[in-house]
């Protein structure tokens, strides 16, 4: 089980989500949108927290020693990409301290601005930052 | 002649351990067959018949597809070539393609899901039998849902490019399936777009749920609760067991329903639905909901959507 518990003895380690500046410790036992959602903190899209979604796409700066992730769905998450430290947070645990961009967006990769409509709403115009607009962050 | 409810759902899972701790200890599924491929086949306590859900192992989430039962085998002989007629390629797949199932067949929705049509699945009953039965078994685990009721699916929708899978595939349900429409909500500049409709086969308010979005995608799979009690003892049932919750306990203006949204281990949305909502018949005036009012058609009491809800599905 992931979930917090009062009393856990999981060490917890420092989380950096630079797109905001926003800083939260998670623990060991927590994946990363865990320990950020049950703080009532924001900055990483929050959805499914199964892997599936894929929603909660970070990359993850520094090494792979530390942090672990479980299995996430390839249609998200590629082999390159995992390699390159992109992973889903809701599948990511800290094992050291972790210092993160956000890449998944609720409406990346699939919602067209301004055509269509998603359950009944409109698409909205405004459009999200692309991936570049990200790097440079 | 006559689709009589919906008889299975194939979902894909990451993690094979953890999607049967889900469905057997929160949802309080049994197993009732593994295959040599290591499928998992589970049946609510309510349920008659072998199965209703079938967890794949995969790389991605997502549902593989949907089945309903028809009333008689030769029934899928009429409905083969009513489907063919429609303009839709239909694959008969053989008696013993799946386990404890008869012929089936598969063919896609004009949304692009597939679907199956079976006549004939192994009786093994319910959990108190047909006899003298009591109305509850003893020794259920989590919310001891009692059946699969309905699913929704996700179907590109993008009017200025003349896509609307949800008016096809509903089209299609109806005029070929002989479902019904119940309810349905329009949009638009003119409120012209069907852009979600709720379609029943038997009398509960849907058996099926088409709404519109960017990409085709299983939106939920909800499995039936009695009451209200038994909707609010699910959600605690989640907290203790550690399930990420989507929407807490509310009300549906749409179909009237009890609901709660939450997540397998995978990502799958589940519904736990409360209540029959009230009784649909074919000849019922069909319910519909405009654009500024879909937040209380879907959440009563909030009156609003939820992000992850409309926007979130695998």
């Amino acid at each position: 089980m992931n979930g917090f518990r009062l009393g856990s003895s999981a060490k917890r380690r420092r989380v950096t989500i630079l797109d905001t500046g926003q800083r939260y410790m998670c623990g060991e036992d927590q994946h990363l949108l865990k320990g950020m959602t049950t703080l009532g903190k924001r900055g990483i899209p929050s959805g499914c927290h199964g892997g599936g979604c894929g929603v909660c796409k970070v990359r993850i700066l520094g090494p792979k020693s530390n942090y672990r992730t479980l299995s996430m769905s390839r249609a998200h998450i590629t082999e390159e990409e995992e390699s390159e430290g992109i992973v889903l947070a809701c599948r990511t645990y800290p094992l050291g301290e972790i210092e993160l961009k956000v890449l998944g967006k609720i409406r990346k990769n699939v919602l067209k601005p301004g055509r269509g409509y998603v359950f009944g709403k409109p698409i909205p115009t405004t459009r999200d930052k692309t991936d570049e607009e990200r790097e440079k962050i | 002649m006559s689709v009589l409810r919906i008889g299975h759902i194939n979902l894909r899972v990451l993690d094979m351990d953890e999607a049967l701790n889900h469905y057997e200890n929160v949802l309080g599924m049994s197993r009732t067959h593994e295959d040599d491929d290591g499928n998992v086949y589970l049946k609510a306590w309510d349920e008659w018949d072998k199965y209703s859900v079938i967890l794949s192992k995969s790389y991605k989430a997502g549902m593989n597809h949907i089945a309903y039962k028809v009333r008689s085998d030769e029934d899928l002989d009429t409905y083969k070539q009513k489907i063919t007629d429609y303009g839709i390629e239909v694959e008969e797949l053989p008696e013993g393609t799946m386990p404890a199932v008869g012929r089936l067949l598969k063919f896609n929705l004009p949304s692009g899901h597939e679907m199956r049509l079976y006549a004939e699945k192994e009786f093994v009953g319910t959990a108190v039998g047909s006899t003298n039965p009591d109305p509850w078994p003893d020794g259920l685990n989590g919310a001891g849902v009692h059946w699969l009721d309905h699913a929704l699916l996700m179907c590109e929708l993008n009017p200025e490019e003349g896509i609307n899978k949800v008016a096809e595939s509903t089209n299609f349900m109806i005029d070929v399936l002989g479902f019904y429409l119940v309810e349905q909500v329009v949009v638009g500049p003119d409120g012209d777009i069907q852009a979600a409709t709720w379609l029943s086969c038997t009398n509960t308010p849907h058996d099926i749920a088409f709404v519109g979005g960017p990409v085709q995608g299983l939106h939920h799979c909800a499995f039936f609760l009695d009451s209200w009690d038994d909707v609010l003892k699910a959600a605690d049932v989640m907290s203790k067991k550690r399930v990420k919750i989507d929407v807490t306990p509310q009300r549906h203006g749409i179909t009237r329903g009890y609901t709660i949204y939450f997540f397998d281990p995978s990502g799958n949305r589940n519904e736990t639905f409360g209540g029959l909502g009230y009784l649909a018949q074919p000849d019922r005036p069909v319910t519909t909901w405009t654009e500024d009012q879909l937040g209380a058609g879907i959440f009563y009491h909030t009156r609003e959507l939820v992000e992850s809800f409309t926007s979130v599905y695998t």
